[in-house]
């Protein structure tokens, strides 16, 4: 564990953590430590964004930090990551609407909160949906939308999930744009999220704790 | 024959109605109290439901896209309506890689929409920066354009234009795809006279069946730093440049400032329009910090809108999104010389913070005249009337501008409450 890591991540001190990353593995550190180190230090920059001390620029860059990160790590990795069991979570950006913003903070927000969450981008047919919820077997589904249209296309996914005899096994939450309450009860689905925080406590208050199953 | 249906309105003249509600509008943007609450509606899309006809049909028909305008406002008797607010025609012909449109890219019935890219890559800074329009020809509009490619064959603009001795150098415009790219960048030309032309046309119409002209109609600008985000970095791009090129992002604001600024005020000193429409985008709760948003974004906003109040233009702004935590810097802005259209902040608390300031446009929610009820709409026009028009500066409309999917029946009843309960 490296403290000093976790904090040029978490402080998006960016060249500093690459190039302390990459000393730590010349000098010999496994390189599944410097992961854990990264996991931890995602964990500081959410409680920030939940705190609003952090905002999207962060988020942002923490994602880019990430990513540079594993990219100088992964090929030191020998063998498959240990992965613990995690509670499958399955977010859209509903059919007609090609707007990602919102969805993508949900998706990073759910993801360090633990969720094994399968992102199918934007303008996803109610049908896709579907059959992510059956492959995955996942018990909770978020339905972004950003313009009006998103209304109809929300109600028409959960009818769909509905129609395939899903919708007994899956909590669904609708979010974004032009979406308020209203729009919940209109699609028939279960809750109305205000924003990723949002997301991330309903969703561990559907299936009982974290993201860890 | 009645011209107006509505119980306040029987027996008054087309002139009487069309000067009456150009005052009730022009009362409220200036702070002060009309004699009832105007009401605006964004109606979009709704016109081809209303008409049953596709969206396609509504932008690429203008005379059935004018016919429902003209229909809808007959039946509903808005203050002022709105059709569409994007025509599609000049970025068909250049195929611009930024927008999809119905019929085209989308279905018939899908709904316009913007695709951000990052045309403006974070290494073009430095020359975006020595001379913004001639890396807008040679790097920007082959990358956002696809038939303007031949640009990027160019030389410098500068090594023709400058004279006698670099004359020579003219045959490169003679190129096939330069000369291609010309040719489609005249089309747009005459796409966007056509357009200007219907625009014209529809305000006369409308204003012979007593419907004043838009107040929206003026220079269309963007804050400097959606300037930079929205059809420039995209939205990645920029957050990422406020944490790792603040200065050079602060730079090009500026430039934007300056262009932006220049030509709002020649045009509106040009067509005699007196008023900007400025979409805010990523200004809003949620983006950026109070901190980032006092350097990036606030300082050149409020620049640009105190600047064109000197110019006797009042900026109108689309305050997108939820700005219930940035309020208080909008209180500084000089008093009943802007206005702002609200998507979705607390309508109540903007009243009590900035309603001495601008006159608020906004408050009805677009998903419940999708699926509330007649009984909920009144009531919410209510208190709407009652609060937020309270002493006038108030301006009844949706918060999105789009009104597709909107029950028809909800849509009469919420016009019918904004006149009941909207008369001071």
């Amino acid at each position: 564990m490296s403290d000093q890591l976790i904090k040029y991540i978490a402080n998006m001190q960016e060249e500093e953590a690459l190039a302390l990353t990459k000393e730590m593995l010349e000098s010999g550190v496994a390189p599944m430590e410097i992961l854990d180190d990264c996991r931890a230090a995602m964990d500081i920059v959410g409680n920030r964004f939940e705190n609003q001390e952090y905002f999207i620029p962060e988020l942002i860059l923490a994602g880019e930090i990430l990513k540079s990160i594993t990219a100088v790590v992964r090929p030191h990795i020998e063998g498959e990551e240990e992965v613990g069991e995690a509670i499958p979570v399955v977010v859209g950006t509903v059919a007609g609407d090609i707007h990602d913003i919102g969805k993508d903070v949900v998706v990073f927000m759910l993801d360090i909160n633990g969720f094994e969450v399968h992102d199918l981008g934007v303008d996803v047919p109610p049908q896709v949906f579907v059959d992510k919820i059956s492959e995955t077997e996942a018990s909770v589904v978020a339905l972004s939308g950003f313009l009006t249209l998103s209304f109809d296309a929300m109600k028409e996914t959960v009818e769909a999930i509905e129609a395939a005899g899903l919708r007994e096994g899956v909590k669904i939450m609708v979010g974004g744009g032009a979406v308020d309450e209203g729009v919940s009860d209109y699609a028939a689905a279960d809750a109305y999220g205000e924003d990723a925080m949002a997301a991330v406590s309903l969703a561990k208050k559907w299936t009982g704790g974290n993201g860890r199953g | 024959m009645d011209v107006a249906k509505n119980p306040l309105d029987k027996g008054k003249s087309k002139e009487e109605l069309l000067a009456e509600r150009q005052q009730r509008i022009n009362d409220a943007l200036q702070l002060e109290k009309p004699d009832r609450v105007p009401l605006f509606m964004p109606a979009g899309y709704l016109l081809a439901e209303y008409g049953g006809v596709t969206h396609a049909e509504q932008h690429h028909n203008f005379d059935t896209a004018q016919e429902l305008l003209e229909a809808f406002a007959l039946d509903f008797e808005p203050d002022s309506v709105l059709g569409l607010f994007n025509n599609p025609g000049p970025s068909l012909v250049l195929g611009d890689r930024m927008t999809r449109w119905p019929g085209k890219q989308l279905p018939e019935n899908g709904s316009f929409q913007f695709d951000e890219h990052e045309f403006m890559k974070a290494e073009d800074y430095d020359d975006f920066l020595a001379d913004p329009s001639d890396w807008a020809i040679r790097t920007y509009l082959p990358r956002a354009f696809e038939k303007l490619e031949g640009f990027k064959i160019l030389p410098p603009f500068i090594m023709w234009s400058f004279g006698h001795y670099h004359l020579g150098n003219l045959p490169m415009y003679a190129a096939p795809p330069v000369r291609e790219s010309l040719e489609a960048l005249g089309e747009a030309i005459q796409v966007a006279l056509q357009d200007a032309a219907n625009m014209g046309e529809s305000t006369e119409r409308m204003a012979e069946l007593g419907f004043p002209p838009t107040f929206l109609a003026g220079a269309l600008i963007e804050a400097p730093f959606d300037f930079m985000s929205d059809t420039l970095r995209g939205m990645r791009g920029i957050m990422l440049d406020i944490m790792r090129r603040p200065e050079k992002l602060l730079a090009a604001e500026e430039k934007a400032l300056k262009y932006e600024l220049e030509f709002a005020i020649s045009f509106c000193q040009a067509t005699g329009l007196k008023r900007a429409f400025i979409p805010l985008h990523r200004g809003s709760d949620g983006f950026m910090s109070l901190k980032q948003f006092e350097r990036f974004y606030w300082p050149q906003l409020k620049e640009m809108m105190v600047t064109l109040v000197e110019h006797d233009i009042m900026p109108i702004c689309f305050y997108e999104g939820v700005w219930d935590q940035r309020l208080e810097y909008l209180a500084d802005l000089p008093k009943g010389k802007t206005a702002g259209w609200f998507q979705r902040s607390d309508i109540f608390k903007v009243k009590d913070v900035v309603g001495d300031t601008m006159c608020i446009i906004g408050g009805m929610r677009n998903s419940l005249l999708t699926n509330g009820t007649v009984e909920k709409v009144r009531a919410r026009t209510k208190e709407l009337c009652e609060r937020v028009g309270e002493g006038g500066g108030f301006i009844m409309s949706t918060g999105v501008g789009e009104m597709e999917g909107s029950d028809l029946e909800l849509v009469r009843a919420w016009a019918d409450a904004t006149r009941e309960f909207g008369t001071y």
